[in-house]
């Protein structure tokens, strides 16, 4: 057998459902005085497996917390066949874990489990985000006053914004907590929850709809810090510039925007 | 017969779990061994600390994707960033392991023996060339554990790595374990694997735990080294002379102040041997 089928042939062993080997392979192999070549290949195949769902435990122990041990094995068992890894760091592994959850759960289930998943998946994405050059509270007390009308940000490289229908945030907390589990339930309206890091630290905060709103408009549509006000002065009428204000020191502080280049 | 490279001394594992304390408590270690995929990553903690731990300690990079046996063609996305890291941290030298870890399109994660074959050593001596010419220093490559062998060997794994260093220019870490876990395996003598390398390429070694079933050995490195592989490791650095030795843990991760202990047991062993070891010419 040639070099590129004997690996092709032992990489099938591996990626199969079960850790008996074709019969044509494993005669291609030899073991030892005590060990056979039945018992080397199932180390292989279960060490493949077992090495794998451990990052999967590691990257999504809210969702291993919220299955238990079994449901979260055949869960990621089901996974990593369907998707077995395509990266050479196991630190991507797990990059499509919350739409197979999707795919292959009941849409009563599945549909918060994929969003605590990608949850989880935010802080994996937060934790080695590029630093990029987030403002900071001397960069805006060093602004000119006439750049202020004109101030426009973007989201800061680590920040993941997350639109969460469960209350996804209270049961990831409770896995960390290791407390008892809130029961899974829908938010009306939706919350934005960011996930980002700051000092090398990850954080997350749940934001209010108006606040969501606001930082949206800034930091994605590109509202100006004037056009800023000018949408806030319909709710908050002359207390416009202050909310805006209040909330853009409180964004700059956390670390979530850079200046967009004007 | 000596090894050609002067040894850093005594190093250990560079761990998340330890990132604090080495920096708080600059420990007595020599150098420091970098998974080398941990830190391609573009920021965060890790990158930050890797850095700050630059600054203090030496380091060598150690990978674990090359995949440098593998059917595919070398992935010249994750060498050059392994040669950015480099630049980087400027480690004394760049590993991997003699094995193959990705398949037809997958990543299999994990040290896959080759079989040892003319075909198989001329495959990976010209990537080897490949990756050298890329990365502008020699590959030291590492042997690895294994749990079955081809029936097509023309080589013994030893014979392999001779022929291999020759063809290459390669350089070689020697895992003392794994050579221990694979010669009860196999059943061949693991002190006829050592003294039949080229002593003159072996650039570094390992030391490292694995689990004992009675009829075979894995290798997990997520135990202390034990007793056997102690004994090897002295036959072998009285061999060698001097050899930067590297204690790895990669799972069960004990306080580090455990493995500084252990380190130690290595460092005064090494002094033990060395010290009535001729001086040779």
């Amino acid at each position: 057998m040639r070099l590129t089928d004997w690996q092709l042939a032992f990489e099938q062993h591996l990626l199969a459902d079960t850790p008996s080997a074709r019969s044509d392979f494993a005669a291609t192999l030899l073991g030892g005085p005590t060990l056979d070549v039945d018992t080397g290949l199932a180390i292989y195949h279960n060490a493949y497996l077992s090495r794998l769902q451990e990052v999967l435990r590691h990257d999504f122990s809210a969702v291993l917390y919220w299955l238990g041990d079994d449901e979260f094995a055949a869960l990621t068992e089901a996974y990593l066949r369907r998707y077995p890894s395509a990266h050479y760091s196991l630190r991507w592994l797990g990059e499509r874990f919350p739409a197979f959850i999707l795919e292959h759960l009941v849409a009563e289930q599945s549909a918060p489990l994929a969003e605590l998943a990608r949850l989880e998946w935010a802080f994996t994405l937060a934790f080695d985000a590029p630093q990029g050059e987030p403002l900071t509270l001397n960069d805006m007390a060093s602004l000119p006053p006439e750049a202020w009308p004109v101030l426009q940000v973007s989201l800061a490289p680590t920040v993941q914004p997350l639109l969460c229908q469960f209350n996804s945030v209270a049961i990831w907390r409770a896995s960390k907590d290791e407390s008892d589990f809130p029961d899974s339930q829908a938010l009306a309206p939706a919350q934005t929850c960011l996930v980002w890091r700051h000092q090398n630290v990850c954080h997350y905060r749940s934001l209010e709809p108006a606040e969501a709103s606001a930082l949206t408009g800034m930091a994605t549509t590109g509202w100006s810090f004037a056009e800023l006000c000018a949408e806030l002065a319909v709710t908050h009428a002359e207390g416009a510039p202050l909310q805006a204000v209040t909330w853009l020191k409180q964004w700059v502080q956390d670390g979530l925007l850079e200046r967009r280049a004007p | 017969m000596p090894t050609s490279f002067s040894s850093l001394g005594y190093g250990l594992g560079l761990r998340n779990e330890y990132y604090e304390q080495i920096l708080a408590q600059s420990p007595a270690v020599d150098w420091f061994e970098v998974i080398s995929e941990n830190y391609l990553v573009q920021g965060g903690k890790a990158l930050y600390y890797l850095d700050a731990i630059a600054e203090r300690y030496p380091l060598v990079m150690h990978g674990v994707s090359l995949s440098i046996g593998g059917p595919h063609a070398l992935d010249t996305d994750y060498l050059k960033q392994i040669k950015q890291l480099a630049e980087r941290i400027q480690p004394a030298w760049v590993s991997d392991h003699l094995c193959w870890s990705r398949g037809s399109a997958h990543q299999l994660h994990d040290l896959l023996p080759l079989p040892y074959t003319e075909e198989s050593l001329y495959h990976v001596a010209a990537r080897v060339r490949q990756v050298q010419d890329v990365l502008q220093r020699p590959l030291v490559l590492e042997n690895v554990s294994s749990y079955v062998r081809s029936k097509a060997d023309e080589f013994t794994e030893w014979e392999f790595l001779n022929a291999l260093a020759h063809l290459s220019g390669c350089q070689l870490l020697l895992d003392v374990n794994n050579v221990y876990v694979s010669s009860r395996n196999h059943g061949f003598d693991a002190w006829t694997f050592i003294r039949n390398l080229p002593s003159e390429s072996i650039r570094q070694l390992h030391l490292a735990g694995h689990m004992d079933y009675g009829d075979y050995v894995v290798d997990t490195h997520d135990h202390p080294v034990c007793d056997p592989v102690w004994a090897l490791y002295q036959q072998t650095l009285e061999y060698l002379g001097p050899v930067s030795t590297l204690l790895e843990r990669d799972d069960h991760f004990p306080p580090f102040e455990e493995l500084l202990t252990e380190l130690s047991k290595a460092r005064e062993l090494g002094a033990t041997v060395l010290a009535r070891r001729p001086l040779c010419a």
